[in-house]
């Protein structure tokens, strides 16, 4: 088992650091747009909605009134307050970039790795030795157990870094006045906004291993049943896209809101873990936990891969 | 007849409503090199890959020193190495890494035996296999599997993309797996290196096995050809002796057995010349594929 993980590491170790860095270094410039966001562009809304009498989520509601629902909601839905540094950052989390990124680890993973042998020929040379077929799918799940958490880590390591680098939030008033000197009132700042526990980010971690568990499941189940590492692939990543716009859409579209359970996308709430340290969503038959919900998608998944894989022809290859 | 180290019966593999391998009856004993003959689509690589336990089959049975090749594939495998006809490598290790990582696989300690065999092949184990040519990964492939002293070596089309020389060094390997008692089961097109080093044949045609023999037996059969002064008069009654042409003064005998009645019989007649030469495999081949050899 050890040789054929040796093997299976050493084949995505470039991959893995790539992926890993871009995540890494997503965050980073993430704690960068934050910090500018809420020291320089947010005082000037919410000082003009403070002089209105408004609520500054009323000016929120018209920037994101229209198509500009759809970038709401991506950004974490109504109930986000883009004024306070917490939640400007955990959009970080669920930014479509970093779901792209981490969708494309899991499924080109697990795509190449039983399609993809197969489709290229190896399969057949590490099968001919005395390997049971089992004993592949498992190794393929140590894998993930072992580089899904690193790419997970490399998030929040992204979130500390950039934080201990660019912060405490601080704004410089003389410098904010100067840059708002249209504005016939001096801005006002509210630190309260400006304070961030880079450790309440920790515990999303476990929801992000969640979400790349279940697709890399869900794939290696595909991955298991294919031939074509190409039609894998496809097929794969058609299935989370309609996922992906299945949860962005249900949530403006009231019609087929009640969709959404079924794409992982909608157990995937690492803001809600951040914001309010609330891991459920709600299901026709109740509160249930997203991250638990993901982890035994992840299990049935691979579960069904074994399954597949044992009883299968294995083609020569073309 | 020693242990049979494979054992198949009504040996049977359908792709849908096409049946690759009908019916298969084969026993292969243990040390016999044995050559199995057919070209593309006849069932060969279905047969292989049935015996490695990569397809399950529609019917029948096939068995490597008793252990089940499809329920037991693993116990199967223990105990053979494999070639496969289209060589797909892991072109991102190098020969020594390769080797090193099937070894690995089957638990099997790398001796001396990698060396010797990459001196023997002559081929470089630092080099990454991206660098290789197709004829230089082949002899990193058949390293891989000569290395393992397994009881059951499986080659498919092992002489592709190899140079004469190394062909005949293959053919060498083979024999000296046989003296160590190791079996070999492989396929080939090429029926010279099957004649030169095979103890039985087996003939697949459209997924049949069709022809069985012994080498044995196909070298005691001989044509025996002779260019005569004066045309044949009348054929000869000599036992074990068939006459199979005659043209004006030329005349063709096949001839099984002890030849010393029909050359009696040639002593008798004024001769200019005679040709001996084996039957062999093409003739035999030729009977079940035409022009397909």
């Amino acid at each position: 088992m050890g040789t054929l993980i040796w093997k299976l590491l050493r084949d995505v170790r470039t991959a893995l650091i790539v992926i890993a860095l871009l995540l890494f270094g997503f965050q980073i410039l993430w704690v960068k747009v934050t910090q500018r966001a809420v020291t320089q562009i947010s005082p000037f809304f919410t000082t003009i909605a403070g002089r209105a009498g408004i609520n500054a989520k009323l000016i929120e509601e018209q920037l994101f009134s229209g198509p500009g629902k759809i970038v709401q909601m991506m950004a974490g839905g109504e109930n986000m307050h883009f004024e306070r540094a917490p939640d400007m950052l955990s959009i970080g989390y669920v930014h479509p970039l970093i779901q792209i990124i981490l969708c494309v680890w899991a499924i080109g993973r697990a795509a190449l790795a039983l399609a993809g042998e197969l489709d290229r020929g190896t399969l057949e040379l590490l099968l001919a030795q005395p390997v049971p077929r089992g004993r592949v799918i498992v190794a393929h799940l140590l894998v993930d157990l072992m580089t899904i958490p690193l790419l997970a880590c490399s998030i929040w390591f992204g979130t500390y870094a950039g934080y201990k680098i660019l912060g405490p939030f601080e704004v410089n008033l003389e410098e904010v006045q100067k840059q708002f000197a249209m504005l016939p009132f001096p801005v006002v700042v509210n630190a309260e906004f400006l304070k961030v526990d880079v450790w309440a980010f920790a515990p999303a971690i476990f929801n992000i291993m969640a979400l790349m568990f279940a697709v890399s499941g869900i794939t290696m189940a595909i991955s298991a049943a294919g031939r074509f590492r190409g039609k894998v692939l496809g097929l794969s990543v058609v299935t989370f896209l309609v996922m992906f716009l299945l949860n962005v859409i249900a949530q403006l579209w009231d019609t087929i809101s009640a969709l959404r359970p079924f794409g992982v996308f909608y157990y995937y709430q690492p803001q809600r873990i951040i914001l309010s340290g609330k891991w459920d969503v709600t299901l026709p038959c109740g509160q249930v936990n997203g991250t638990l919900v993901l982890l035994g998608v992840g299990i049935i998944g691979y579960l069904v891969a074994w399954m597949k894989f044992r009883g299968r022809d294995l083609p020569a290859p073309l | 007849m020693s242990d049979p180290i494979l054992r198949t019966e009504k040996l049977t593999k359908d792709y849908g409503r096409v049946r690759a391998l009908a019916d298969m009856d084969l026993t292969i004993p243990s040390g016999e090199i044995f050559g199995l003959l057919g070209p593309n689509g006849s069932g060969k690589s279905t047969a292989i890959r049935l015996i490695l336990g990569f397809l399950r089959p529609t019917l029948g049975m096939a068995s490597v020193q008793g252990f089940d090749c499809w329920t037991q594939s693993v116990e199967v495998k223990k105990r053979l190495t494999y070639l496969p006809g289209e060589l797909r490598l892991y072109e991102n290790m190098t020969g020594r890494q390769l080797v090193s990582f099937l070894a690995r696989l089957r638990g099997e300690p790398i001796d001396g035996d990698m060396d010797r065999l990459a001196t023997r092949f002559d081929i470089d184990l630092s080099r990454p296999l991206v660098q290789l040519s197709s004829g230089m990964k082949r002899k990193v492939a058949l390293l891989a599997v000569l290395v393992p002293r397994v009881p059951f070596i499986i080659l498919d089309e092992p002489t592709n993309a190899l140079d004469p020389s190394m062909r005949e060094e293959l053919l060498a390997l083979l024999r000296e797996a046989k003296i160590r008692g190791q079996t070999v089961m492989f396929s080939s097109h090429v029926l010279s290196e099957v004649e030169s080093v095979c103890d039985r044949v087996g003939i697949l045609q459209r997924g049949r096995l069709v022809h069985l023999e012994t080498m044995e037996s196909l070298r005691r059969e001989r044509v025996i050809w002779a260019r005569l002064v004066a045309p044949l008069q009348q054929w000869p009654d000599v036992p074990g002796a068939k006459p199979v042409t005659e043209l004006g003064r030329e005349i063709a005998f096949e001839q099984t057995g002890p030849p010393g009645p029909l050359f009696a019989w040639l002593g008798t007649q004024a001769v200019e010349e005679i040709r001996v030469e084996a039957t062999g495999l093409h003739p035999v081949y030729l009977k079940y594929h035409g022009n397909a050899a």
